[in-house]
C-alpha cells in the first residue's frame, strides 16, 4: 500500500504549543490573538520568530499569512499553505507542515488557528441578510428554505437517527458533556473551570434542536492556538520533550456529497462520519490500532460528533457508542480518555486546534488531567465534510 | 412593519433548476443519469458512477419514509419563529435520495414512518415540496 510506501513516520516532531486565554469577549482582534499565540507557541519551542520559515493557516481564518511575516517580524517566508475546510483543518494543517518539512520546503512551520468565534463572526449565526439562498454549487436552496440553517440542526438529524438506529439515549449523550465538563473543572485556563455540571443540569438544559440540549453545544470562543511543526532532529535540541508526529491523515467517504456541509444529510449513511475513512487510513500509517492509543482529543462541536468517531475510530463497535460512553470508558481511568482540557464543550472552542495542543501535554505529562503514563494520543479534526486526524506519541 | 420573510430558494441555478421547475408544476423532479439510471441528486451534469455527460430530469412519486427530524427550539431566523420542526424524507421511488421539509410545531413523528410530498407555492417563480405524514 502506497500509504506505508510513503513514511513520514516519527519523522517531525511538535516543538512548540499555546494558546491564548479563552473567554467570550477578547476584546482583542484576531491578529492580536494570533500574534501572542504565536510568540508564545514559537518561543515554547525554544525558538524566535526569524526561525519560522514555514506558516500553514486555515481557510476560514481572518489572519492570513502576511499578516503574521509582518506582524512577527519574520522576513522572507519560505512556505504558505492553507488548509480547508474550518474544524476539519487542524490535523491536516499540520501533516501539510509535515510535508513541506520532508520535501525541503521549510524547516520550522506555524500552524495557528484564531477566532473571536463568540464576540466576532458567530457561526450558524444565519445566512440570513439576503432573501435569496442558493446556488453556484452551495446547493442551500435544497436546505435553508425549509429552516435547516445550523451544525447544530445537522448533527441534531444525526443524533435523532442514530437513536432510531441504535437505541441511543440522551443519558447517554450526557455523558459526554459532563466527562468534558469534569475535565474543565481541573483545568484552571478552562471556561467552564468553575462550573459544576450534574445530570440534572444537562437533562433539564433548554433544548436547542432535539434531541441536542444546550449543554450538547460547544462554546463559541475568543481565543488562538498555535503549534510549532519541525524535524523530530531538531526537536530533540529544544527544550521541551518532542511530541513526535506518528502518523497524520486525511479522507473522505465514497460519494461524500459537494457543498460545505448541508447535502452531508444525503450520504448512504449520515450516522458514520468521515472519520472512519480517516481512521482506516491513519492506523494503517501508524502501525497502530485504537487498542494502542492512551488518551483521545475527539473533536466536540457537538456530544454526538464524539459519539460517531468513537465508533468510527474503533474504540466500540458500530451503533454501539451510547453504553460505551455510559461504561465510563471516555472519563479518566477509563479505557480511552477524552477530551482532557475540557474540549470544545467546556475548554474552548478554537476549531479543533486547542485538541493537539491538549494533545501535545498529555505527551509532555502537562495536562491539568493527565493520562498517567500516556505515550500515544489520538487528535481527530473530523465534523461532517471530509476529516483529518493524527497520532502524537512520546520518544 | 413587513412580517419577517422566509428564506427563498435560488430556482435559477444551472444545475439545479430542473428541481424548482418541476416543484412549479406540482412535481418531485430529480436528476438521472440517461445512461445508467442512477439518481444524481445533488444534482451534477456528470455521472459519478458510470462516466455519462447525459442526464435528464425524472419525475418520482409524492410518497417517502421518514430518515430523521429535529424541532428547532432556538430561533436563529427571523423567518422561522420556534418552534419549528425540519423533517428528512427518504424519497420512496429514488433509493439514496432524500428531500428537506418543514412542518410548523412539534407533531409527534417517527423514524421510517410515511411521508407524502405537498406542494406550497409562495410566488410565482417559487414552489416548496413540502412532507407531510402520510
Ligand atoms: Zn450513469
Amino acid at each position: 500500500m502506497t500509504d506505508e510506501a510513503f513514511s513520514h513516520r516519527d519523522r517531525c516532531a511538535i516543538a512548540g504549543i499555546a494558546t491564548t486565554d479563552f473567554s467570550r469577549n477578547s476584546g482583542r482582534s484576531d491578529l492580536t490573538l494570533a500574534l501572542q499565540a504565536s510568540l508564545a507557541a514559537i518561543d515554547d519551542a525554544g525558538l524566535v520568530p526569524g526561525d519560522i520559515d514555514g506558516i500553514v493557516r486555515c481557510d476560514l481564518d481572518l489572519v492570513r499569512h502576511n499578516d503574521l511575516v509582518h506582524g512577527l517580524g519574520i522576513g522572507d517566508l519560505a512556505y504558505m499553505g492553507d488548509v480547508s475546510v474550518g474544524g476539519v483543518a487542524p490535523c491536516a494543517m499540520v501533516g501539510q507542515a509535515v510535508a513541506a518539512i520532508l520535501a525541503g520546503m521549510a524547516k520550522n512551520v506555524l500552524v495557528f488557528r484564531s477566532l473571536n468565534g463568540r464576540s466576532g463572526r458567530r457561526y450558524g449565526r444565519s445566512s440570513a441578510t439576503q432573501r435569496t439562498v442558493g446556488g453556484n454549487n452551495t446547493y442551500d436552496e435544497f436546505f435553508a428554505p425549509y429552516g435547516l440553517l445550523t451544525s447544530g440542526q445537522i448533527f441534531a438529524l444525526i443524533a435523532q437517527r442514530h437513536m432510531a438506529e441504535f437505541g441511543t439515549t440522551e443519558n447517554e449523550l450526557a455523558q459526554i458533556a459532563l466527562t468534558c465538563r469534569a475535565r474543565a473543572n481541573a483545568n484552571p485556563g478552562a471556561q467552564m473551570h468553575d462550573r459544576q455540571l450534574t445530570i440534572d443540569d444537562y437533562l433539564e438544559s433548554r433544548m436547542i434542536a432535539s434531541p441536542l440540549r444546550l449543554f450538547d453545544f460547544c462554546l463559541e470562543t475568543d481565543g488562538a492556538c498555535a503549534v510549532v511543526v519541525t524535524s523530530a532532529e531538531r526537536a530533540k535540541d529544544g527544550p521541551q520533550r518532542p511530541a513526535l508526529i506518528r502518523a497524520v491523515a486525511q479522507g473522505s467517504p465514497r460519494n461524500p456529497q459537494p457543498g460545505v456541509q448541508f447535502p452531508v444529510l444525503m450520504r448512504e449513511t449520515i450516522t458514520t462520519l468521515p472519520a472512519k475513512a480517516t481512521a482506516d487510513r491513519l492506523y494503517a500509517r501508524a502501525g497502530m490500532g485504537p487498542d494502542e492509543i492512551d488518551v483521545a482529543q475527539l473533536y466536540d462541536c457537538f456530544s454526538i460528533t464524539v459519539l460517531l468517531q468513537l465508533e468510527d475510530f474503533g474504540f466500540c463497535a458500530k451503533g454501539e457508542g451510547g453504553p460505551f460512553v455510559a461504561s465510563g470508558a471516555i472519563d479518566l481511568g477509563g479505557a480511552i480518555p477524552i477530551n482532557t482540557s475540557g474540549g470544545h464543550l467546556s475548554d474552548g472552542y478554537v476549531h479543533g486546534m486547542s485538541h493537539i495542543v491538549e494533545a501535545v501535554r498529555q505527551i509532555r505529562g502537562t495536562s491539568t488531567s493527565q493520562v498517567d503514563g500516556a505515550e500515544t494520543c489520538l487528535v481527530t479534526s473530523t465534523p461532517l465534510p471530509p476529516g483529518s486526524a493524527l497520532i502524537l506519541r512520546a520518544i | 412593519m413587513e412580517a419577517p420573510r422566509r428564506l427563498l430558494p435560488e430556482t435559477e441555478d444551472i444545475d439545479t433548476r430542473g428541481f424548482w421547475e418541476g416543484t412549479r408544476q406540482g412535481e418531485l423532479r430529480l436528476l438521472e443519469c440517461s445512461s445508467c439510471g442512477a439518481i444524481l441528486h445533488m444534482p451534477s451534469a456528470y455521472c459519478h458512477d458510470c462516466g455519462s455527460w447525459d442526464t435528464r430530469w425524472k419525475t418520482i412519486s409524492n410518497l417517502g419514509r421518514l430518515h430523521s427530524w429535529t424541532v428547532v427550539h432556538h430561533q436563529v431566523h427571523p423567518g422561522f419563529p420556534t418552534p419549528y420542526t425540519v423533517v428528512l424524507v427518504d424519497v420512496d421511488d429514488a433509493p439514496g435520495a432524500r428531500l428537506v421539509g418543514y412542518l410548523d410545531g412539534a407533531p409527534a413523528l417517527v423514524c421510517g414512518q410515511a411521508m407524502r410530498a405537498r406542494f406550497e407555492v409562495l410566488s410565482d417563480e417559487v414552489t416548496l415540496a413540502q412532507w407531510d405524514p402520510a
